[in-house]
């Protein structure tokens, strides 16, 4: 599994949407219903799974999961 | 994953740091010699325009740390939710305002005559806001939180955000929920000039976080959180059923 189909996944799980629901560049806030403290949680889960220590104001600045695969390809670098 | 949401969760609302008394010191207003003049002034216009009847706000259920949420359909519902209150409770308490009514000038002065105010960001960044929330809590204050986020222009009970449950469960401090009937009639939203009425403030039981403290430990923190906030959406639904 390549590590986007990864972060993919595991957003789904957290966001209890299916996988295929969830486009790339999807709103998760607008379009899938995901509320910001929901979106901590996907944070959460991403830095245990990838041990990245995601800048809290980077957070606001996430809107699709196409921003999600950036951010953790910046942090982990 | 449950332990290490909730540790995030600690991380980011700072809860591992000591207190900042920097950060209450904003929020605290410094007219504070003004507020018993203020609620003497809004007791008098009230006994005249609208009445207000406090029930259930027993001294045992009040003992801070708490969160106090409500219904929200009026710009009048806080000071008539603490209008009836002891004043040495009544001054304990932070309320957050959105930066729209906190960034202009009078009705700030107004605000912080009614309590302390924690600015906040609703389309921005919430963090700095839901941080000061925490060190309210853990100074042994009281927060106002409205779950619904705005006032409801139909007074029917809007969904709740989650933002209440992460506190409650994150500081272990117990939610008293409250409903308040007749402020939307008296002046609600778009309304300028206020309406004869009768406003009665409910106050329920505390809920107490502990159970949800141990949920915590089988379930994804996000739904012990939503969970919690469907609790207290539910008492608040039973307070407004109560008959007049």
């Amino acid at each position: 599994m390549t590590m986007d189909n990864e972060i993919k996944a595991l957003v789904a799980k957290v966001i209890k949407v299916p996988e295929e629901k969830i486009g790339l560049k999807a709103n998760l806030f607008t379009d899938l219903g995901v509320d910001s403290l929901l979106g901590v949680e996907i944070f959460a889960a991403l830095d245990k799974k990838y041990q990245i220590d995601i800048p809290e104001n980077k957070i606001g600045e996430i809107k699709t999961l196409q921003d999600i695969i950036d951010l953790v390809a910046r942090c982990r670098k | 994953m449950n332990e290490d949401t909730s540790a995030y969760w600690r991380k980011l609302l700072d809860l591992n740091s000591p207190l900042d008394p920097k950060v209450l010191k904003i929020a605290r207003t410094r007219l504070v010699f003004l507020r018993s003049a203020f609620y003497a002034v809004m007791k008098w216009l009230s006994d005249r325009i609208a009445p207000v009847e406090t029930r259930g706000a027993y001294r045992e259920n009040l003992k801070p740390p708490f969160i106090l949420a409500s219904n929200h359909v009026s710009i009048l519902d806080f000071p008539a939710l603490v209008i009836g209150l002891p004043p040495e409770i009544r001054d304990q308490f932070y309320a957050p305002a959105t930066r729209h009514f906190y960034d202009i000038p009078p009705a700030r002065f107004f605000m912080k005559l009614a309590a302390n105010v924690i600015r906040i960001d609703r389309e921005g960044d919430f963090f700095p806001s839901l941080k000061t929330a925490a060190q309210v809590l853990r100074s042994g204050s009281i927060l106002y939180i409205a779950p619904e986020a705005t006032r409801s222009h139909t007074g029917e009970l809007l969904p709740f955000k989650v933002g209440v449950g992460v506190l409650a469960v994150e500081l272990g401090v117990p939610i008293v929920p409250a409903y308040i009937r007749g402020t939307d009639h008296i002046l609600g939203k778009g309304r300028i000039l206020p309406k004869k009425g009768k406003i009665t403030v409910i106050y329920g039981q505390p809920i107490d976080p502990k159970p949800f403290i141990e949920m915590k430990k089988e379930k994804q923190a996000y739904d012990v959180y939503q969970a919690i906030t469907e609790v207290l959406r539910g008492r608040i639904i039973e307070l407004s059923k109560l008959p007049y």
